[in-house]
């Protein structure tokens, strides 16, 4: 992963005051940021709510000029317009314009890219298709709900084909298909070798598809690394099979205290996911074909996106890449989420909970492997401590006197 | 039966229905018809295009069109049918353009600043910061911004353009010529009906408003030769003995002033002459030249006419002579009308004016008429013109909107120059300023002059007050920077007024009410001052503190 390859995204020693009219300086909003999004990879920038990451991203994107330090996107000034080609965007809430609809919305922005009509329409209609509203396309946005509105943000970000993308909180908004497909695009625009920055504040989506993450607090970075690093548990193992009885998990606990001198940690059915129960349901309600006025079933990816990159693709596909991802939901019922994935979710949410009081998991884990009875030793210190941190710390940026 | 009929009934019903859903859907469709033919364009297919584009989508879909095709169609159509001028018919037509154009051109600026909202909407709705991240540079946004807030304009000064124009003919069909109210027995009947002899109304209406004139003045004799000579023969005479001071220079002037005045007064029977340059018309018999004049007189007569003969055309140079007896309401405008091929064949045109006030000579005129002798005295800047057509109503009134135009290029940059430094409130009230003052400039300039009193500079002040406080002189440095701050302020305003532009000089609507010619120098110059440097100069400097500003910022 770490080729010698010119990162996407440079930033050194990046830093954002906001003044107020007088210039006098009100908030610190980032501070002496060092980041650095290598191609291909898929960053999570982590943080609770006003420690800059919405301000981070508007600077890359020249929206906010830095207060000090540098960034290079692409190796170029963030307020570079040819950077723009390159680049997709969706922004924390949806800034579109109301008076469009859907399809005029695509167009304009399909235009501002200079693409072709022929190239535009195509796009358009993908893209509809993908987020589901080619039903509704003929509505204005200002008539949308929220999620759909969003919907149309992500399409609108797609247009070009970007290389880079970046998601200010995709999910936030989205019903849970519209979050699962999210992470499916996202993880599908990985593989065909796209670089993705995505801010958000649901953890189960971050570790679902990032890489790489890095955790800001009051506009300083306090955690940043690979994420299967910073989140794997060492000491445990995890085996999945069907059903066993009680006899064989006997055995089996025979077994173990013989070869291994240890003993299993916990047994139990996992259960479905909430989130694979709900995409059930609504699958099944849209093949009954029942009305709606909201999105219907999501399609497949855009054939159009990562036509440059494609080739590519295949041969980092062929190498194989070193994580399995989920099939696009192509209208399926949906297999629950493969369980190799589910226990460094569990690692944070359990982070979460260990750190208040030395308890059990909670019910809705059970579906991960048996958690260690004790307090849980974070894999990093840095991380415990920036656990701790959101715990404890409000929200909002460092006020400086 | 019963079934049967409610059923037919619900089919006409509903066929009733979507017919009328057809012509509901009529508009969107032709707006998405024209903006597919845009989108094929050359300008259509740049970013700048689409940003335009965008804009007037903006306005149209906003309803702000709609509200302003209303307000505009309610000045323009409906209250001048309750206007009625001086109840002639060339009056009616006059204060309906006069009124219907200024009221138009007043609609349009405030929408042009009204428009130059969209920017604030965008940066405060953020919808700038998904569309800076496309690559849009920031000029194009701001270029794109301008050009659509002009098609917009455009697109109603061409709306306007057709609705004054259908209007004028509307009235000129419906409204009587004032020979019909009063029931004049002569002249009856309509322009427009072949061989119908037409009123004078209807015709002053055709030849001196539904056209378009140019004038030339006459050409004032030179008196300087006059005055020396009269100079020399009061220093012959000692008239100046006994005044010391004097500049001959002015006293020369003097009396060449004098002599003018004198020439410009007519005592009764006497003649003057005026003569006429670059009389640039076509001089064909069957064309027709004006002469305007206007006359005050001395010795009012009691039934306030001025009997005149004018002698028009001189032989000696090849053109015909017209004599022409006129009997006019003293001091207003009046016309005479003569064939065009009383001008000489150099272009120029000799007219002489005889003062009949009375008629010596009965005989010369038929009517009996009471001897009231008044001299005549012509002071106006233009007393007597020489009026010829160069063109069409149609022509001038398509100059008067392209001078509109220009302003509204202008107010267009202004606001947007606004919008990219101020909230939209503050923006506003700015652009309306600044609008007000470009409207009353040459009012404002000329209340500041008398301020310019010494030829001190702000500067010269500046040093006076140092001076005077180093000297510790207190009353004399109070009064030094009382002058430094009247001077700093009158500086400042002559300024703003340097950056102003003078939208008066651009107000076409009184020439074209008086059918004259709103000429194609008049609109390039509009073009040039208004678009090629006050636009230039807004639009630019909006670009430039646009491309500063962080669009992400929040100012409160
Ligand atoms: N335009 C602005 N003017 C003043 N302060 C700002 C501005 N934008 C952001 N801030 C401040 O900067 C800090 C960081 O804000 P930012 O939006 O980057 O947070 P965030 O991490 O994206 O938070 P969230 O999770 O709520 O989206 C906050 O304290 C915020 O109040
Ligand atoms: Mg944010």
């Amino acid at each position: 992963m770490s080729q010698k390859t010119t990162p996407i995204v440079h930033t050194a020693g990046l830093c954002k005051v906001f003044r107020d009219f007088w210039r006098r300086p009100k908030v610190a909003a980032v501070k002496d940021l060092n980041m650095e999004i290598r191609p291909g990879q898929i960053f999570g920038l982590l943080g609770p709510n006003g420690s800059g990451k919405s301000t981070t991203i508007k600077m890359l994107l020249g929206l906010l000029y830095p207060s000090r330090g540098r960034i290079a996107v692409f190796g170029k000034a963030p307020t570079d317009v040819s950077v723009k080609n390159r680049i997709g965007f969706l922004p924390e809430e949806s800034y579109l314009y109301r008076f469009l609809d859907a399809r005029e919305t695509l167009d304009y922005y399909g235009r501002l890219f200079r693409l072709p009509e022929r190239v535009r329409t195509h796009r358009t209609e993908k893209l509809l298709d993908m987020v589901g509203l080619r039903h509704e396309a003929r509505r204005r946005i200002g008539e949308y709900s929220k999620g759909m509105a969003r919907r149309i943000g992500l399409a609108q970000a797609l247009i070009n084909d970007p290389e880079f993308l970046i998601l200010d909180e995709p999910t936030s908004g989205l019903d849970p298909i519209g979050t699962r497909q999210i992470k499916d695009v996202i993880r599908e625009l990985g593989r065909m070798g796209k670089t993705i920055l995505l801010s958000s504040h649901v953890l189960a989506d971050v570790e679902d598809v990032c890489d790489e993450i890095s955790i800001l607090y009051g506009g300083q970075q306090r955690a940043a690394g690979d994420i299967k690093d910073l989140l794997s548990k060492t000491e445990l193992t995890q085996i999945t099979t069907e059903k066993l009885s009680e006899e064989t998990i006997e055995h089996i606990r025979d077994l173990l205290t013989r070869l291994e001198k240890k003993d299993i940690v916990s047994v139990g059915a996992p259960r479905h996911r909430l989130e694979d129960f709900f995409i059930q349901v609504v699958q099944e309600s849209h093949r009954a074909n029942i009305a709606t006025s909201g999105v219907r079933a999501v399609g497949e990816m855009p054939d159009f996106l990562g036509e440059r990159t494609r080739s590519l693709v295949q041969s980092l596909v062929e190498a194989g890449r070193r994580r399995d991802v989920a099939a696009p939901t192509g209208g399926e019922v949906v297999e629950p989420a493969p369980i190799v994935e589910t226990p460094r979710r569990a690692v944070v949410e359990e982070l979460l909970a260990s750190a208040k009081e030395d308890r059990r998991a909670p019910e809705a884990q059970e579906d991960s492997p048996p958690p260690a009875e004790g307090p849980r030793r974070a894999p990093v210190e840095a991380d415990r401590a920036v656990i701790d941190g959101l715990l404890k710390g409000s929200g909002g940026g460092d006020h400086s006197p | 039966m019963t079934v049967a009929v409610a059923s037919r009934s619900s089919r006409t019903a509903r066929r009733r229905w979507r017919l009328l859903r057809l012509l509901i859907g009529l508009p969107a469709a032709a707006e998405r018809g024209v903006s597919r033919f845009y989108s094929w364009t050359p300008l259509g297919r740049t970013r700048v295009g689409a940003i335009a584009q965008q804009t007037v989508a903006e306005g149209v879909r906003m309803k702000i069109a709609l509200v302003f095709l209303a307000l505009i169609g309610v000045c323009v159509l409906g209250l001048p049918l309750t206007i009625q001028g001086d109840s002639t018919l060339t009056g009616a037509v006059q204060s309906y353009l006069s009124y219907a154009l200024t009221t138009v051109g007043f609609l349009l600026a405030i929408l042009t600043i009204f428009m130059s909202r969209t920017v604030s909407d965008e940066l405060v709705g953020k919808q700038i910061m998904v569309l800076m991240t496309k690559p849009v540079a920031r000029w194009q946004y701001i270029l794109g911004k301008w050009v659509g807030i002009c098609i917009f304009n455009a697109g109603f000064l061409t709306f306007t353009g057709f609705v004054v124009f259908g209007m004028v003919h509307y009235i000129a069909a419906t409204h009587p010529p004032i020979e019909e109210i009063y029931g004049s027995t002569q002249m009856k009947g309509r322009a427009d009906e072949p061989g119908a002899p037409a009123s004078a109304d209807r015709q002053r209406l055709q030849t001196e408003v539904l056209v378009a004139r140019t004038a030339t003045p006459f050409i004032l004799p030179d008196f300087t030769e006059a005055a020396e000579a009269e100079y020399q023969q009061r220093l012959k005479e000692g008239f100046y003995d006994l005044t010391r001071d004097y500049d001959p220079q002015e006293e020369r002037e003097r009396l060449a002033g004098k002599a003018e005045a004198a020439w410009r007064v007519v005592q009764p029977l006497s003649r003057r002459l005026f003569q006429f340059e670059k009389v640039l018309c076509d001089r064909s018999a069957d064309n027709e030249i004006q002469i305007r004049y206007k006359a005050e007189v001395f010795g009012y007569p009691p039934d306030e006419i001025l009997r005149a003969e004018w002698v028009i055309g001189d032989p000696s140079k090849g053109a015909a002579r017209y004599h022409a007896y006129t009997r006019h309401v003293i001091q207003r405008y009046q016309t005479i009308k003569v064939p065009a091929n009383c001008v000489a064949e150099d272009q120029t045109l000799t007219v002489m004016f005889i003062n009949r006030n009375p008629y010596a000579n009965p005989e010369e005129y038929p009517i009996p008429e009471p001897l009231y002798p008044c001299t005549v005295q012509f002071i106006e800047s233009a007393p007597v013109e020489c009026l010829f057509v160069v063109g069409t109503f149609e022509g001038n009134l398509a100059r008067l909107l392209a001078l509109m135009m220009c302003k509204l290029t202008f107010l267009a940059a202004l606001g947007l120059l606004a919008t990219s430094v101020f909230s939209w409130p503050v923006a506003c009230l700015v652009s309306l300023a600044f609008y007000a003052l470009a409207g009353m400039q040459s009012f404002l300039t000329e209340a500041i002059d008398p301020m310019d009193t010494a030829d001190a500079t702000v500067f010269s002040r500046l040093a006076d007050f140092g001076r005077a406080a180093m000297a510790g002189d207190g009353a004399a440095a109070s009064e030094a920077f009382q002058g430094f701050f009247l001077e700093g302020v009158g500086e400042s305003l002559g300024l703003l007024f340097y950056v102003i532009p003078n939208f008066a000089r651009f107000n076409a609507v009184e020439v074209l009410v008086d059918g004259r010619n709103v000429s194609l120098v008049w609109v390039l110059q509009g073009i040039g001052q208004l678009v090629l440097v006050s636009t230039t100069l807004a639009l630019g400097l909006a670009m430039l503190l646009f491309q500063r500003r962080e669009v992400a910022e929040i100012s409160l």
